[in-house]
């Protein structure tokens, strides 16, 4: 996957991070973080086909590093894990249109990745062209009372 | 640049318009179709691809207000709590529909003589019956034989399977003594008419990939096409054009260079769909009809009727394999559709049962409802919803009032600078006590069923699949757009064949009967053609 969001090395770290607390690691481990995963590249992708939120990636980046200074860390990426988790509840509140477009495309990207979809208990495939196998139901036996009722319908 | 002039010109290729050309071809007649999307590929559907869950919130989206296709219009549906879903291609929204395929009772025909509010259809089920079993035919219709919900009637192939999650749910039913029965199914569950067998992939409403759903670019327009009826696409028609005696003589129209050329035509078809044809006939403005054409009777874009739907969704304890299988197939329930004054509404609904979803669908879902929130709770939260969902669609019957409506937009326009569609419209009361019914006798069946919690959404926003009402038919040109065989009250050479033409809504998916009444035109019109406009 590439990165078309055009983010320095530290922007795109910051985001892989503010990735990994929206969707973190499971607790036994069976599910990858959305940062480890690499989505920063598909959420990169699918922000720039909207060319306004593409500039308002980089103003809420920047406001994470401010608000990270703020709590004396380095930027957001040094925060620990409580601190980062009430930032991003900040600009949840802060800016909700652009933090439920982000959260819209960081479920898109991590529920169709492979390994999520493996961890799902599922093929790691398109549905086309193997389908399902669904088994045929006893129809006779569990439509056996609704078949023997009088007619429902009215006339016509 | 003007074309040859042909006998009928049919604007719209999707569910009518295929069933109708077909129809009309035997006569020989020379027969034009123009339709402003383009073939499908179906190689290239979401399904055939890993991203297929996330486009169906994107290209391939109910609405074409986020879809954007070149091919798509523009609607607004700000005023309207139901917002509109269609898909402009040749097929129509048969492309993206579930192919919930159930017939309108007798009783949809006769709401006025039977319970009193609406008005009766100028015509009945008996008269519609043989077009039905034609349509079935040709769609090749699953389902099964024997339903004490409906007159008799043979489907053409078995049902399709209703796997754990439709078990499940049919024992929640059988638990309550109500009535469920196999969904009738526009779906090839074994091989037929040159399709595939349908191999449960799951998710029908972003196209079928297998080929096994009946949208009308694999059914009827391969075979109507055979037999001499032409269909160009990315041909958007801007209005309906008048002579000096009063008759439409054709369509101006932009071809796919955005050229404006001009169809002649002894006969016009509308084809539309309930929004797109009023939309039509409002920007088709002349000297003999500065109102809209065929608009003398001011009904044209009124009485529009969606079905309003209550989604119910339990959550079970266990895993139900819900995505396997054609989502909107299954089962449906007409316990609630007739009458029961007790009940402190009139008419009724239907219950549509709805499979699982997949892993992007099921997040998304459990975002916008809260039940699956992001940080250190959310992996224990999806686990809890994720494959152990099902729904409950309830379809209400929409009653007819003139105050909800299409109109044109003022400043919204499409590509080729046409007025967009604005739509004005309020579920009313009656509706409003079906929601509240169809979501307290939903929720019993999913708690029957074994559901540990349940939500609901009503009326669902996302739901305006069912476009009806806005040209309607009688026998009283006052009260009526069209004839009781789809003619113009006030042009006779202009016929309406979609589901404009509904004068009620039933409460039920409304395709099966749109293609009934476009073959009942077809035939009606052959047989009258020594006096088609006297």
């Amino acid at each position: 996957m590439t990165d078309d969001l055009d983010l320095t090395s530290d922007e795109r770290h910051t985001l892989t991070c503010v990735l990994d607390e929206l969707i973190p690691r499971s607790q036994d481990g069976r599910f990858p973080a959305a940062g480890e995963l690499g989505l920063v590249a598909y959420v990169g992708r699918r922000m720039r086909q909207r060319p306004s939120l593409r500039a308002t990636v980089r103003e809420r980046l920047a406001a994470l590093a401010v608000d990270a200074r703020g709590r004396g860390a380095s930027g957001f990426a040094a925060l620990d894990h409580g601190d980062r988790e009430a930032v991003l509840r900040q600009h949840e509140a802060a800016a909700p249109a652009f933090f439920a477009e982000l959260l819209v495309e960081a479920y898109s990207g991590y529920y169709q990745h492979p390994r999520v979809l493996e961890a799902l208990g599922l093929e790691a495939r398109p549905p086309f062209p193997g389908g399902h196998r669904v088994e045929p139901s006893d129809l006779a036996v569990l439509l056996g009372s609704v078949r023997a009722r009088p007619k429902m319908y009215r006339p016509g | 640049m003007a074309d040859e002039t042909v006998d009928v010109l049919i604007i719209g290729a999707g569910a009518s318009s295929a069933a109708f050309a077909w129809s009309l071809a035997e006569t020989r007649m020379n027969v034009l179709c123009l339709e402003q999307g383009d073939w499908m590929n179906p190689s290239t559907y979401p399904t055939t691809g890993m991203d297929w869950d996330a486009r169906a919130h994107g290209d391939f989206a109910f609405s074409p207000n986020v879809r954007r296709r070149a091919e798509d219009y523009p609607v607004n549906d700000a005023e309207s709590p139901i917002a509109i879903a269609m898909f402009n291609a040749v097929g129509g929204s048969t492309i993206t529909y579930a192919a919930h395929f159930p017939r309108f009772h007798p009783s949809d025909f006769r709401a006025r003589t039977l319970d009193g509010v609406a008005d009766d259809w100028p015509l009945d089920y008996a008269r519609l019956e043989p077009y039905y079993t034609t349509n079935e035919r040709m769609m090749g219709v699953a389902g099964l034989a024997g339903d004490p919900a409906y007159p008799p009637k043979e489907p053409v192939l078995p049902p399709v399977p209703l796997g754990k999650l439709g078990e499940t749910i049919a024992r929640g039913f059988n638990a309550l003594g109500w009535h469920w029965w196999p969904s009738d199914s526009a779906i090839a569950t074994l091989p037929y008419e040159g399709r595939d067998a349908c191999v449960n992939l799951g998710p029908c409403l972003t196209g079928c990939a297998q080929g096994a759903k009946a949208s009308t670019d694999i059914t009827y327009w391969p075979a109507a096409l055979r037999r001499g009826v032409r269909l160009k696409t990315r041909c958007r028609v801007r209005e309906i054009t008048v002579a000096a005696n009063g008759m439409v003589d054709g369509a101006i129209y932009y071809d796919a260079d955005g050229a404006e050329r001009r169809q002649k035509a002894e006969v016009v078809v509308l084809a539309c769909n309930g929004i797109g044809t009023p939309r039509l006939l409002l920007n088709s403005r002349s000297r003999h009809f500065p109102d809209g054409l065929a608009n003398r009777s001011g009904l044209v874009g009124r009485n529009l009727m969606f079905h309003p739907y209550a989604m119910v969704v339990g959550v079970f304890p266990e895993r139900l394999d819900g995505f396997k299988g054609p989502t909107g197939c299954g089962l449906m329930s007409h316990e609630f559709y007739e009458t029961d004054a007790s009940r402190g509404f009139v008419r009724g609904y239907s219950f549509e049962l709805m499979r699982g979803v997949g892993p992007v669908t099921m997040a998304l879902w459990g975002l916008s409802s809260g039940l699956v929130p992001w940080g250190s709770a959310h992996h224990d939260a999806f686990a809890t919803v994720f494959d152990r969902t099902a729904g409950l669609l309830a379809i209400c019957e929409d009653l007819p009032d003139p105050e909800n409506r299409v109109t044109l937009d003022r400043e919204l326009v499409d590509g080729n600078g046409i007025p967009a569609p604005k739509i004005d419209y309020q579920v009313g009361a009656n509706s409003r006590r079906l929601l509240d019914h169809g979501i307290a006798r939903a929720t019993e069946v999913l708690q029957a069923a074994g559901a540990l919690v349940t939500s609901s959404e009503a009326p669902m926003r996302v739901a305006g699949w069912h476009l009806m009402g806005t040209a309607r038919m009688g026998t009283d040109p006052s009260r009526s757009v069209v004839n009781h065989w789809g003619r113009a009250h006030d042009v006779p050479n202009l016929f309406i064949i979609d589901g404009s033409l509904f004068v009620t809504a039933g409460a039920v998916n409304p395709t099966n009967t749109i293609q009934a009444l476009a073959l009942y035109v077809a035939d009606t019109i052959k047989q009258n053609l020594a006096n088609l406009f006297d």
